[in-house]
């Protein structure tokens, strides 16, 4: 019997609170041991961890690479699955390897075969990709389905051929439709991190809205509490609401904490934006039940009137190469902006003599602008500051090429007023110019609106042991 | 006043890769009262600070935790050419002075 065939047996024979252990929210970066072990002790009915987020930025979707260290997801994953499997319980992981399309979930998914092979782990599990194929948006483009999110431009069908990784956030429902392969593992691609928690009451019959409310918390593990911090958290589950615990006992679920939760990165703290619905926040109460744990009731699920899908794409930009580089003569810091433009020129007309000028060189002055486009100087000058060159160029040779001639020139550029004529820059080492490979934009965050999920990302299942 | 007398917690972050959202995280009901009752005027002094018109400056009041949320595009796409701040975690610098 899978761990999830018995998990429902379970609660067909006798229905109680489900309790679901959220061990990391940001699978790869550690799971701290004392918290984790706390939580297998109090009798879990299930195990989750999210490795996704988009605050991580366009690279790793782009460029196909895992965001954590392949060697910090592996001592994370052989901690959960070890535990999952000692306990036979269902283990489910979103947003495979971070960004969530195939390569970073192929990844993952080998890290796992390692370690079911390593430790000799029977398990049966269900993997969902989230892939989205450029055929299938350009369709919908033409059928006018799909739209922007936020600030977007809208979708172009060139836009979609220039994605180099596209993929659409999977929701509860392939979550839940991994578990009903009869598995003991859910891995998948790019996916709401609420579908790891709600998926298994969905299942259970428990109200959508409450279980959506809690699986949104207890995803970030125990970072609703006072300290908030990435200790596994408990959450317990029934038909009116929820209670919240960090199994670290320095962290606190306070109604306070709680409650702030639902700002973090979040424009609208009183919904939560599914794609099957919206769940409504605005009655939720929060209630200490001691000075460590707090109950929450209160929040309404609303279904939407079709399903949407939301869709992340990123493109290849060029590659990048950059100049690290300090200074600390006043004259330059007073003039950094002329002799930015200055250089920028001589440097285009070096390296554009016998091509076309096919980069982009840019400047930051850390002290002054190199956080936020400010507008206006500041009111006193830095007494140091940080030089930051940035090339984007078709090859990494051009962007090379260019970032080195930039270092040359401004080094040695006699601007007006110029005192030290043997250099304008201290480089912290040798040598300052850094290539740090393929750069790439995000260039589609859309919605794109979907009659059949199943067709579109169907389930495959693997049997170790 | 100046928000950061004020506030606990003054901090911005994505909200997704086009939004930077802002969290004023107020001590008490008297200042979460104070705050609440300008709004308006938050909206436009928030709106001047980043450029922006007011109509893309959402801000709201959040009872539950004593905080109030500012919502506004980025300039830039996270990540993007000339992003200067790919998680927004450091945007909330002007808000610091700023006087309510």
């Amino acid at each position: 019997m899978t761990a999830i065939a018995r998990l429902l047996d379970d609660f067909a024979r006798r229905r109680r609170p489900l309790r679901s252990l959220g061990a990391s929210g940001q699978l790869g970066y550690g799971i701290p041991t004392p918290a984790f072990e706390a939580g297998l002790g109090r009798a879990p009915d299930m195990i989750g961890v999210d490795m996704g987020s988009i605050d991580i930025g366009p690279n790793y979707l782009g460029s196909g690479k895992l965001a954590p260290t392949r060697g910090g997801a592996k001592r994370d994953l052989r901690k959960v699955l070890n535990a999952a499997r000692r306990l036979d319980i269902p283990l489910i992981v979103g947003s495979a390897g971070s960004a969530g399309a195939r390569p970073h979930l192929d990844q993952t998914l080998a890290i796992i075969r390692e370690i079911a092979a390593e430790d000799g782990l029977r398990f049966r599990m269900g993997v969902v990709a989230a892939d989205v194929s450029p055929g299938v948006v350009k369709q919908a483009l033409r059928a006018g389905r799909v739209r922007p999110m936020d600030t977007m431009p809208p979708l172009t069908e060139a836009d979609v051929d220039a994605t180099s990784n596209l993929v659409g956030q999977l929701g509860l429902e392939a979550f839940r439709r991994a578990l009903e392969a009869d598995v003991d593992v859910v891995a998948l691609g790019r996916a709401c991190d609420t579908g790891i928690f709600a998926s298994i009451p969905a299942m259970l019959g428990f109200p959508p809205g409450i279980a959506m409310h809690m699986a949104k918390i207890v995803e970030c593990a125990s970072l609703c509490c006072s300290p908030g911090g990435r200790d596994t958290i408990l959450g317990i589950l029934d038909d009116d609401g929820f209670e919240l615990e960090s199994m670290a006992p320095s962290r606190a679920a306070t109604p306070a904490s709680v409650a702030a939760h639902s700002l973090y990165e979040q424009a609208d703290p009183f919904e939560i934006r599914e794609p099957a619905g919206r769940v409504d926040l605005r009655d939720v109460t929060y209630r200490a039940l001691d000075s460590r744990r707090t109950r929450v009731e209160g929040a309404r699920f609303e279904p939407a009137s079709g399903l949407t899908l939301k869709l992340e794409g990123a493109s290849f930009l060029g590659h990048r190469a950059l100049l690290l580089a300090g200074v600390a003569d006043p004259r330059f810091i007073a003039r950094y902006e002329e002799i930015f433009a200055a250089v920028t020129t001589v440097v285009r007309n070096l390296v554009c003599e016998d091509s076309p000028e096919d980069y982009r060189l840019g400047f930051r002055l850390y002290g002054v602008d190199g956080v936020r486009a400010w507008a206006g100087a500041p009111g006193q000058m830095p007494r140091e500051a940080f030089v930051l060159g940035e090339c984007l160029a078709p090859t990494p040779e051009r962007a090379e090429e260019v970032i080195r001639t930039t270092k040359q020139y401004l080094l040695h550029h006699g601007y007006e007023g110029r005192l030290s004529t043997a250099g304008n820059l201290a480089f912290p080492f040798t040598p300052p110019e850094v290539m740090v490979g393929p750069a790439y934009r995000f260039n589609v965050f859309h919605l794109m609106e979907v009659d059949d999920m199943a067709s579109l990302f169907p389930v495959e299942v693997e049997t170790f042991g | 006043m100046r928000l950061d007398t004020m506030a606990q917690v003054i901090r911005s972050k994505n909200a997704g890769p086009c939004l930077l959202t802002f969290d004023l995280m107020l001590p008490d009901e008297a200042t979460f009262a104070y705050v609440g009752a300008r709004i308006a005027t938050l909206r436009q002094k928030v709106a001047l600070a980043y450029g922006r018109s007011e109509n893309e400056v959402a801000v709201l009041a959040y009872a539950p935790a004593l905080a109030v949320k500012i919502t506004l595009p980025r300039d830039i796409v996270s990540g993007d050419v000339g992003d200067r701040d790919v998680y927004g975690a450091q945007q909330h610098a002007p808000l610091l002075d700023m006087d309510l």
